[in-house]
């Protein structure tokens, strides 16, 4: 006997669309976060928010209102601070919740656990004074709060330059972009541009970026390398070199670093999950069909944590799942399936059309991935970019056996930081694909558990007790 | 076709720790296959202790074997910095099992009785002895002892080591001294020829050698059936966890918890028979959790960040097995679990066998023939 | 690094941070709170033995893990509660070798 029919892992646009879905059509669901509020990260807050952030944020931000109400008055079950650290592709879920752990089971798990910023290391990119731009964006939408001193943006994306002018709007001075896109577009990209003209808005949205900030007078330089965060015990300056070889030295308080958005996937590789290599955005994710169903039944993947698609895409993906449950739960005919999942179709291929020339034009290349000898490139312990490069020398080339010698990935963070970072390195030194280093084994916990936790936790009914007996009575 | 003098299939601890006594003895050409993935990779999933109490219980030979590895090991590690720059971070510091309640106690000390009993129809001494929970505390006074922990056995004979680093150091050695590392191809057939050589087929093409060493733990089994030999070895789980870096407070690795030189706690060590499936079950989570947290009720607020489980290759009397394949000359066998605490005879003792050299008396015992009775 | 617009009005709430007590504003994480009263330092990495700050702020990186209530969590995954007792642990002391 199953405790719910479904569980929803996570409470973004993507999570809250299919959780309210499904509690719509009567069916027994349980939506688990991680956080305190509901949201994720691009609706941060959004219940809460004051007037003046919603109105700074604009209509994009504000739409998750409706998607937070919907979901309230859906009625599904919720439970927030909920960290869910295992599942299991047959649907036990383990979670903690208030120090307590416990594991429950569903017919269905749908994981909508959202994506994050590309990890790029950069020389001193471990400085305090150094941050993903994205969590200056959340900082601002959780807590009002607003970079003071000298800021630096530097990467690449449209997320970059967003970030940027809403910088600008709240009247922060920024002392320079640093994008590493090339001066010139990659030509691949141009077959893309007409499709992407067809959305004036997204157009419009674009050209009045690019205007805001160049109103400001806020220099701005394309086709940068090599930028450095430097500083004794926090950022005090950040060197780049131009497209033009010049050198570039920038006093900053702040540096916010954005390369672009990949799935955060663990969840997906502890179950067990069919992972695939997209090439143009250098990224794993799961291999899903139309409905997000993966490679194991019972579990589905919605939101940018199966393809990073934006906020939109994202809430019409976590219905679709819901429809193909409620199929498969015997709740609604394959027709109706198909009837309700028309009109999401045309919504999530119209709010696709730009995607292909955006992603073309900032799709990550090769050569940005070439690292400095001595830059650390797994945080949590310490290793360096060459002492990847020296086992890879020592026939190392498997992710995974990098991991063992070296420890890259045996921290806190389970190789999110390193990971794909590794992983390039590999690549580039033994003139193969990333892909091809394989991916790390992530193991329960997802996240850290105390033990106390874990030696207590309820298990679900049919759970037998463990065994555990000395080693070797021969 | 590639030639060699020696070709080693599986890069585990075995196996490395075999390159690495081949190449100490000079040989020339020795090549050693390593698949990575998608192997079963039980290499990658020891405790990490160099112990002997406790092995042997009903087997003499393999407490003999077990105690001879370990008084080697000082030497071991310290050769493995010296020719490799690798520290393995062997801390010779003895090693426990910890008694809960008094039965527990009493069946301790019952076991260590018997092990002195077999030990002594050798000629070997067993130097362990049981401790009541104060000298038990003692030993160990940077953490508190759970209520029920009644005292332990022991002995300052033995310790534990990083196992992870132990396989780079074996094959960083064996490449430093000129052996040939493949990597990331896999071993598909041992063909042996009409000449006396044997050919193995491998993912970079074919590969002619004059001997071959087969230790590719499960591996090892399919390898073996088409020379006709089937090896007596069965899959066992055993299930870890592993906690976030703490402040260094136990020294002495306990049987169940030992902490290692950078802060993390291990927690082990369950023993299934099951299939070859490594994934980790939530009951022996929480049950191994559980023990823990009565031997050390402090590790309640300590996060466990990673578990894993490894499929010992577990021989039918838990002792290893070097074999030579029934019919040949020069192709061998090794299987065995505790890969780690067996290193340096594998290096010292094993590689020399493969050379010909007349074997340590006690090779004998550890045919894979011995359980055609 | 950072400063509270003006309009944010969280109430303040008194909390122990490394044994003193503290005010921080309410409502939000504690990563946040710390770093709008100007507190960037969250931990000293065991491995690197220098200072981190919070860098996702998504509780992806783990640079905001620190002592909450005798336990190591992510500081930008949990919400500030009257009366919590947060360590960061930024003696060398602490430090094992």
């Amino acid at each position: 006997m199953s405790d719910y029919d479904v569980i929803v892992v996570g409470a973004g646009p993507a999570g809250l669309s299919a959780a309210s879905c499904l509690a719509e059509m009567g069916l027994d669901v349980l939506c688990l976060d991680e956080q305190p509020k509901v949201g994720g990260q691009i609706y941060r807050n959004i219940q809460d928010a004051p007037e003046d952030r919603r109105k700074m944020l604009g209509e994009d931000y504000g739409n998750g209102a409706k998607i937070a109400k919907r979901f309230v008055n859906s009625k599904a079950a919720y439970k927030d601070n909920a960290l869910v650290w295992q599942v299991e592709p047959i649907g036990h879920v383990c979670y903690s919740h208030l120090g307590q752990s416990k594991q429950v089971k569903a017919n269905y798990v749908i994981a909508a656990t959202g994506a994050m910023e590309r990890p790029m290391p950069i020389p001193g990119w471990t400085l305090p004074g150094v941050m993903g731009a994205g969590a200056a964006n959340n900082l601002y939408k959780e807590a009002g709060l607003t970079p003071e001193g000298l800021v630096v943006l530097a990467g690449s994306g449209p997320l970059l330059l967003l970030e940027a002018v809403l910088l600008i709007k709240k009247g922060v001075k920024i002392s320079a972009i640093l994008e590493i896109t090339p001066v010139l577009p990659s030509p691949k990209a141009f077959p893309q541009a007409p499709k992407a003209l067809m959305r004036t808005d997204f157009l419009w949205k674009g050209l009045s970026m690019i205007r805001e900030i160049k109103k400001a007078g806020v220099p701005y330089y394309k086709g940068v390398s090599k930028v450095k965060a430097l500083g004794l015990e926090k950022l005090e300056n950040v060197s780049a070199e131009s497209a033009t070889g010049k050198k570039l030295s920038i006093d900053a308080d702040l540096l916010l670093l954005h390369f672009g958005v990949i799935p955060n996937t663990h969840i997906f590789r502890q179950i067990g999950c069919a992972m695939a290599w997209n090439d143009e955005q250098r990224y794993w994710f799961p291999e899903i069909d139309l409905w997000g169903r993966t490679s194991c039944e019972h579990i589905f993947a919605v939101g940018d944590g199966a393809k990073v698609s934006g906020a939109i895409a994202a809430r019409y993906n976590g219905e679709m799942a819901a429809l193909e449950v409620a199929r498969c739960s015997g709740i609604i005919s394959e027709y109706e399936r198909d009837l309700f999942a028309e009109p999401l179709l045309k919504a999530i291929s119209h709010d696709h059309w730009p995607r292909p020339f955006v992603d073309k034009l900032y799709a990550p290349r090769p050569d940005q991935f070439i690292f400095t000898d001595d830059t650390v490139i797994c945080r949590c312990e310490n290793i360096t970019v060459k002492d990847i490069q020296k086992m890879v020398q020592e026939g190392v080339s498997d992710l995974n056996e990098m991991k063992c010698i070296t420890r890259a990935g045996m921290g806190p963070c389970q190789g999110r930081m390193c990971g794909p970072a590794m992983a390039e390195v590999i690549a580039w030194q033994t003139k193969t694909s990333p892909d091809e280093a394989g991916l790390m084994n992530i193991r329960p916990p997802i996240k850290p558990i105390p033990l106390g936790e874990v030696a207590k936790m309820e298990l679900a009914s049919d759970g037998a007790p463990g065994k555990n007996w000395l080693l070797d009575k021969k | 076709m590639k030639t060699a003098d020696i070709i080693i299939i599986g890069g585990g601890l075995s196996g490395s720790a075999i390159g690495l006594g081949l190449m100490q003895k000079g040989v020339d050409r020795v090549v050693l296959f390593d698949e990575q993935r998608p192997t079963q990779r039980l290499s990658r999933g020891n405790f990490g202790l160099t112990w002997f109490m406790c092995k042997g219980a009903s087997h003499p030979v393999y407490a003999q074997w077990s105690r001879l590895a370990c008084k080697q090991w000082p030497d071991f590690a310290s050769m493995l910095e010296e020719e490799t720059g690798y520290n393995v971070e062997l801390e010779w510091t003895g090693g426990a099992v910890h008694a809960l309640g008094d039965t527990e106690f009493k069946a301790h000390e019952a076991s260590i009785e018997n092990l002195k009993t077999v030990c002594a129809e050798v000629g070997l001494d067993y130097p362990v002895s049981m401790l009541d929970r104060e000298a038990f505390s003692d030993l160990i006074p940077d953490i508190t002892l759970g209520e029920d922990v009644s005292g332990a056995m022991y002995t300052p004979e033995q310790g534990h080591v990083n196992p992870l680093k132990l396989l780079g150091a074996m094959r960083c050695g064996f490449q430093k001294k000129g052996g040939t590392f493949i990597g990331g191809q896999s071993v598909y057939a041992v063909v042996p020829q009409r000449d006396n050589t044997v050919v193995v087929k491998t993912g970079a093409g074919d590969f002619q050698a004059k001997k071959v060493v087969i230790a590719a733990g499960h591996g090892s089994k399919r390898l073996m059936i088409s020379l006709g030999e089937p090896l007596n070895v069965y899959p066992q789980r055993g299930q870890l966890m592993v906690s976030q870096r703490s402040r260094r407070v136990l020294k002495i690795p306990v049987l169940a918890v030992r902490q290692t030189m950078d802060g993390t706690f291990v927690i082990g060590l369950s023993t299934e028979d099951t299939a070859l499936n490594n994934r980790v079950t939530t009951e022996a989570m929480k049950s191994q959790a559980s023990n823990a947290i009565r031997l050390f009720p402090e590790l309640a607020k300590v996060n466990w960040i990673r578990a894993w489980g490894a499929i010992r290759v577990m021989t039918p009397d838990g002792a290893p097995t070097y074999t030579k394949v029934e019919g040949y000359d020069n192709i061998f066998a090794v299987a065995l679990h505790s890969a780690v605490s067996l290193a340096p005879l594998a290096t010292n003792i094993v590689a020399p066998w493969v050379l010909g050299e007349v074997g340590h008396p006690l090779m004998s015992n550890f045919k894979n023939g011995r359980f055609n009775v | 690094m950072f400063k509270f617009d003006e309009l944010t009005k969280n109430d303040k709430i008194e909390i122990i941070l490394d044994g003193h007590a503290v005010l921080l504003p309410s409502g939000m994480s504690i990563a946040a709170a710390l770093l709008g009263e100007g507190k960037i330092i969250s931990r000293i990495s065991p491995t690197s033995k220098k200072p981190c700050s919070p860098h996702c702020l998504m509780g992806v990186c783990f640079e905001c893990m620190m002592e909450i209530d005798g336990v190591q969590r992510q500081a930008c995954m949990t919400e500030v509660k009257p009366g919590m007792k947060i360590n960061r642990h930024l003696e060398k002391e602490n430090h094992h070798e």
